[in-house]
């Protein structure tokens, strides 16, 4: 069964202050920003064989700073926007999808059109992306 | 009097020097600008935005930098006419802005200088590039001589041009192709393409011909202190090829062939 499994940085992210500052400066209302590494696999019969499988995988993750989580689906929650980049040949050592997770001043998830706005105004080239809006 | 160049330098930006000096070679008044200026850049002639990683490509190579504060004078000097020209991560942050091809509104990009194809590494080789443009469709590459091949230095991960087959014909139809990869003696040849770009492009233009973003180096092929077999030569700072393509863009922006 295809499973989505997160890859998530557990120390600060960089790249999602640096998005959250951007947001704010294009006038989209994301106070905060999480990102994470989509990677869609096989599981083989066994979802937590699979979520071992990623966690020892040295090139996708370092134990200490990352952590590693199963997701429900394979779409974005609320608040959510996945970009997968369509222009590359397929690496199984890259995500399929980047997620970016957009919240408030009040931490709830941003609205789907806000997010919306974040996704065509800064997080998808559409020459090279698609997006996925939770 | 003396136009002067602005040579952009964002957090990130790493082939400032060498740019600024290629300039003031080809006798302009260039010096690099920090993004910590950027209110300053309204009252430079032209402007420069030289190769590197400019916030370390986060998102995409090019879209932090394309929502900069830099960015807002740039495009606001563009739009009014003035010369732009972007090398490499400056080209990438050139159509994350939108300013070319410029087939959209600014800061809407409709293609994108993405992963080398077929193998998505990063390419260090030398490169040879043509004119596609008649000289006046392109002001930045007017005062290329006739049939000039440019050599320069591909040197970039991200370098294809990619778009939807749409745009690619607009940008073909309207002349916005500036620059191909071709071999030393000019010739067409898929093999001169260093990234799989499409259209072999190498650089693209706007409509109004006074943007050029191009993604090899010319500047790294602009001495003799360049190359192996002449930098310890006598004259190590004499102009080598690549230094045709600024002059070009010297006498563009001396002689005002914009606006």
């Amino acid at each position: 069964m295809t499973r989505y499994v997160a890859v998530e940085l557990t120390i600060p992210d960089n790249e999602a202050f640096t998005v959250a500052r951007v947001l704010q400066r294009l006038g989209v209302a994301a106070v905060r920003v999480e990102r994470a590494a989509i990677y869609e696999r096989d599981d083989e019969g066994d979802p937590n064989a699979l979520v071992e499988r990623i966690a020892r995988d040295e090139a996708i993750v370092n134990p200490n700073k990352h952590r590693v989580r199963l997701l429900d689906g394979g779409e974005p929650a609320a608040g959510e926007a996945w970009i997968e980049e369509r222009s590359s040949l397929p690496d199984p050592r890259r995500p399929r999808f980047i997620a970016w997770r957009l919240f408030d001043d009040a931490g709830r998830p941003l609205a789907r059109d806000r997010v919306r706005e974040a996704v065509e105004r800064l997080l998808c080239n559409p020459a090279i992306e698609r997006a996925i809006i939770g | 009097m003396t136009p002067r160049v602005a040579v952009t330098v964002f957090p990130g930006t790493n082939s400032e020097e060498e740019t600024v000096r290629i300039l003031v070679d080809c006798g302009l008044r260039a010096e690099a600008v920090h993004w910590s200026r950027a209110g300053e850049l309204y009252s430079y002639d032209a402007y420069v935005l030289p190769g590197g990683f400019a916030y370390e490509d986060r998102i995409r190579a090019g879209a932090i930098a394309a929502h900069d504060r830099m960015m807002d004078s740039i495009i606001e000097a563009a739009l009014a006419g003035k010369p732009v020209l972007g090398i490499c991560n400056g080209a990438q942050i050139l159509l994350e802005s939108g300013l070319v091809p410029g087939t959209a509104a600014v800061r809407t990009p409709t293609a994108a200088f993405t992963h080398n194809a077929p193998v998505p590494r990063f390419v260090c080789r030398r490169v040879w590039l043509k004119a596609v443009v008649p000289p006046e469709r392109c002001a930045l590459l007017a005062a290329l001589p006739k049939d000039a091949i440019v050599p320069a230095w591909a040197a970039h991960g991200q370098g294809r041009l990619v778009a939807a087959d749409a745009e690619l014909d607009v940008i073909r139809r309207d002349g916005h192709l500036a620059l191909i990869y071709v071999r030393d003696d000019g010739e067409a040849d898929p093999a001169a393409v260093p990234n799989g770009s499409a259209l072999a492009c190498a650089g693209l233009t706007n409509r109004a011909g006074n943007v050029l973003a191009i993604m090899p180096h010319p500047e790294r092929d602009a001495w003799n202190v360049n190359h192996p077999l002449r930098a310890r030569t006598a004259s190590p700072w004499a102009p080598s090829g690549g230094s045709i393509f600024f002059a070009a863009f010297a006498a563009a922006v001396r002689e005002g062939r914009w606006g």
